[in-house]
């Protein structure tokens, strides 16, 4: 028989059971559309993070105070202080640092007039701009004068003039922070978020005025541009804060730390195998419901072998060999399936594609993606399935005997 | 047209059917033979084992014990494929029930064996089925949906079905079973017709009136052949198949 009068026969027992042939793809369309639409997911989350890295640069890098818990038995400095501003002194004069740029968090609402908003409010140097790639709109970014001077200026981010201004120009006018007035001197541009964080509901204010008006004796993080290579300072890094903080640990073991440095590299890496793990995991989940869609189409198979029994001896009557019924069944089964794997990957595209259009709205920066080898493995996937699932039905009505196929009721 | 062996030839025939260690015996030391050109009826009552008889000469059962030769050539000893490839090729069937497939056209019921010779062009397929149909005179209605015929239509498009690969032997299993009388004679008129034209036609039946049309009808009891009125009816008809 030819594999082209099998595959007419295939389709034109689909089209003949329209609605139960798409009931029984329904299996296969949830679990191709879902896997098509996590790796996208995924692929999108991955691009993301890829674009943000590129906007901090190579050699950016964080340190965080860590809060130590219980070690030993001994309690160890922990919270949010481990990080002074003597150290951050010590780390200026190392040689393997370009830049360093001190944050301060501080927790507080902000007023103008009657409007009122809770961005997350930073001091630091104007060397964060720099390390950031933050870059300005309107009016300025505070610089060292305005540092070394305590002023109260604050440049804002677009996000903050929305929430207070609206369609006002604010810079020039005064904004309260903890019941002090600050003058807005500059808006920010828009960058959307970094490593999911909004950059655009920000207010930068100098760090020592952000150290007068919250009182705080430590600081909350500090980013930097390392001089050469990010390893090597990363080392320089700890080596000092561990003397600093008479932390014993040769071994390097990040628990006994009361800090912790990251590169973006490394952020880059963490994010990169959170997403991957999570893709892998929620296409896990979703493959499950292909093999769920797979049983679907064995059990319609079955019904169909058992409907089409007459069909199938008389087709043998009048010559058919065994793999002739065998692949005819086997084909109408991977057809199901196909046909299937490709409205649920239309389907799953247009999902990925109705969560960008609405994900782009809250978080800026979010990029449609389509993972062409994911969505090939799904239609893969898919024909397989029909393989496996239909190769039971179709043996069974390749292995009945003619006689009693055709005296079948 | 002259073969020196006979069509089919059956020598000692045994076919039981085994259920765990029973053997229920259907077919009991059966010789027949059976020249091209004849019109052969089968009868015997139901369970008499003229089925199983049929379904062995149309090569869908093997037999137990003996020798079927076809043309002077065994075909004892065959696995499914070649089974497979003889009902393709030199047998054709027209069942009681006409089992054609539903929804599709007579056309397209009519080619359906030619699916099984890959090797016949698209074109042949279609003149073949076309002439097919022309000889069952349903040449009006080759696009009309199976399900739009009568009973009697049916099974004329069953007989074109088993025409159209040019078989050696057409049986007929039943052909009248579901048929008033009035379809069942033009039935039985295709058939006398196709055997006129040199067909080998083996009709299977519990009918009487039925069996007479062909002109030689063997009886099967329990299994084994009381009488086969062979010489009889070819005297009968003026004319002997074996001397052809």
């Amino acid at each position: 028989m030819l594999f082209r009068d099998t595959f007419s026969i295939a389709l034109r027992a689909i089209n003949t059971n329209k609605s139960r042939s798409l009931l029984t793809m329904l299996g296969i369309i949830i679990g191709v559309g879902s896997v098509t639409l996590m790796t996208s997911i995924g692929q999108s989350a991955e691009s993301l993070i890829l674009d943000q890295v590129s906007t901090l640069g190579a050699k950016s890098m964080v340190i965080f105070p860590s809060s130590l818990e219980q070690s030993n038995g001994i309690d160890q400095r922990s919270g949010f202080d481990a990080l002074t501003f003597e150290d951050l002194t010590a780390l200026e004069r190392l040689s393997t640092i370009e830049t360093i740029a001190p944050v301060i968090f501080v927790s507080s609402d902000v007023t103008y007039g009657r409007e009122e908003s809770s961005p997350q409010i930073l001091g630091s140097t104007p060397e964060f701009f720099e390390n950031q790639s933050i870059a300005i709109q309107e009016g300025r970014l505070f610089d060292q004068s305005d540092e070394d001077g305590t002023r109260f200026v604050a440049t804002i981010g677009p996000d903050v003039v929305k929430d207070l201004f609206g369609d006002q120009n604010p810079v020039g006018r005064s904004i309260k922070i903890k019941e002090q007035s600050f003058a807005v001197i500059g808006v920010t541009k828009a960058i959307g978020s970094q490593f999911f964080q909004n950059v655009d509901d920000r207010i930068y204010i100098p760090f020592s005025t952000a150290k007068v008006v919250s009182g705080q004796k430590y600081v909350s993080y500090m980013t930097m541009q390392a001089t050469d290579d990010t390893d090597v300072a990363m080392e320089d890094i700890k080596l000092l804060l561990r003397k600093r903080h008479s932390i014993k640990n040769p071994e390097d073991d990040p628990q006994k730390d009361d800090f912790i440095v990251r590169t973006a590299a490394q952020a880059t890496d963490i994010l990169g195998t959170v997403s991957l793990v999570l893709t892998l995991f929620l296409s896990a989940i979703a493959g499950i419901s292909l093999v769920v869609g797979g049983i679907g189409i064995m059990n319609i198979m079955l019904v169909a072998v058992s409907e089409r029994t007459r069909e199938i001896g008389l087709r043998k009557a009048v010559g058919a060999r065994k793999r002739d019924i065998l692949l005819q069944f086997l084909i109408e089964a991977m057809m199901l399936t196909l046909i299937g794997g490709l409205i649920g990957i239309i389907s799953g595209l247009l999902f990925a594609f109705l969560i960008f259009a609405v994900a782009s709205k809250f978080i800026g920066g979010y990029i449609f993606a389509v993972s062409i080898p994911a969505t090939i493995l799904a239609v893969v996937m898919a024909t397989t399935v029909g393989l496996v699932f239909g190769i039971y039905p179709a043996r069974r009505a390749a292995e009945l005997n003619p006689i009693e196929a055709l005296r079948y009721e | 047209m002259t073969s020196s062996h006979p069509l089919i030839e059956l020598k000692h025939l045994h076919k039981s059917y085994f259920n765990g260690d029973m053997e229920t015996p259907v077919l009991y030391d059966v010789n027949l033979v059976i020249h091209k050109g004849e019109f052969v009826s089968i009868m015997g009552p139901s369970g008499s084992g003229k089925s199983t008889l049929m379904h062995i000469l149309g090569f869908l059962d093997t037999p137990t014990k003996g020798t079927f030769l076809l043309q002077g050539k065994s075909a004892g000893t065959m696995d499914d494929d070649a089974l497979a490839a003889v009902r393709a090729t030199r047998v054709s069937f027209v069942f009681q029930a006409f089992n054609l497939l539903p929804r599709t056209t007579v056309l397209q019921n009519v080619m359906l064996p030619l699916l099984y010779h890959p090797t016949i062009p698209d074109a042949e397929r279609l003149a073949r089925s076309q002439k097919a149909i022309d000889l069952v005179g349903l040449t009006e209605r080759a696009q009309y949906l199976t399900n739009q015929l009568s009973g009697g239509q049916q099974q004329r498009v069953a007989i074109a079905r088993a025409l159209v690969t040019s078989p050696d032997i057409i049986f007929a299993d039943e052909p009248t079973g579901n048929l008033d009388s009035a379809s069942g004679g033009l039935v039985m008129a295709t058939l006398q017709k196709l055997h006129k034209e040199g067909h080998t036609i083996i009709l299977v039946t519990h009918e009487r009136r039925t069996a007479e049309h062909a002109e030689r009808i063997i009886h099967i009891l329990d299994g084994k052949i009381q009488s086969d009125s062979k010489d009889f009816k070819r005297i009968l008809a003026g004319t002997s198949s074996l001397l052809k």
